[in-house]
């Protein structure tokens, strides 16, 4: 009896511990698939080669389809937080989740590169 | 009509001279590049860290825009203004030149 109740424990806490797991590593490396409905406010500017943003300075925007996820999550930290100050970008990374910037981050990270 | 040529003839040289020194010179800028490799990698194909950008093939003139606000401050990274701090505009045209003529790692694709 009593082993069987250990052997529940264990059961328990082993999926626990799956469950937890997994969910981390889909935080950190972020879903390419959950990304697709979230792309509609990026490829305006980021999916038109040669777009040039005309507000506040011109120039090209830059290209994100094979950047490095993380220095993509970074980016949108950093015009969330105000630290990278661009008016449009600051706007869209406002309205964006850790999970988005994850998934998106994702998503241009495994693009451009085939 | 001689003064719509002088004006006209202005037009051109100054669009010229914009259009060059807004190309810098990609040989000029593969010869300051070797302290750009020790992280972004060769060619700025292969950062060393995860969080780093990659750079080959970056458009030009955003490349410009990143060093010149690293620069000024504008944008926030202590290891990337002690780089960007050293360099003249002259440097910064000519680095982002020489990425952007790399072989492209990024693109505009959507899937």
């Amino acid at each position: 009896m009593q082993k069987r109740a250990i052997q529940s424990v264990l059961a328990v806490l082993l999926v626990a511990g799956m469950a937890t797991s997994g969910a981390l590593a889909q935080q950190s490396g972020g879903n390419a698939e959950a990304a697709r409905g979230k792309t509609s406010m990026c490829i305006g500017c980021h999916g038109i080669p040669g777009y040039r943003t005309a507000y506040p300075e011109v120039y090209q925007v830059p290209k994100i389809a094979g950047q490095q996820p993380a220095y993509i999550v970074n980016a949108l930290k950093a015009y969330q937080s105000g630290q990278r100050s661009h008016p449009s970008m600051r706007g869209i990374a406002a309205g964006l989740t850790e999970q988005d910037m994850a998934d998106l981050a994702a998503y241009y990270g495994g693009g451009g590169q085939q | 009509m001689r003064r719509v040529l002088i004006v006209t003839a202005a037009a051109v040289l100054g669009f010229t001279a914009q259009a060059v020194s807004a190309r810098g010179n990609a040989e000029a800028g593969k010869g300051k590049a070797t302290v750009c490799a020790a992280c972004h990698g060769a060619d700025g194909a292969k950062p060393i860290a995860p969080e780093q950008p990659i750079l080959s093939g970056q458009y030009p003139d955003y490349l410009a825009k990143a060093l010149n606000d690293y620069k000024s401050g504008k944008r926030n990274n202590p290891i990337m203004k002690g780089f960007a701090g050293q360099l003249s505009s002259q440097d910064i045209e000519d680095l982002a030149a020489w990425f952007s003529s790399q072989p492209a790692m990024l693109s505009t694709v959507h899937r």
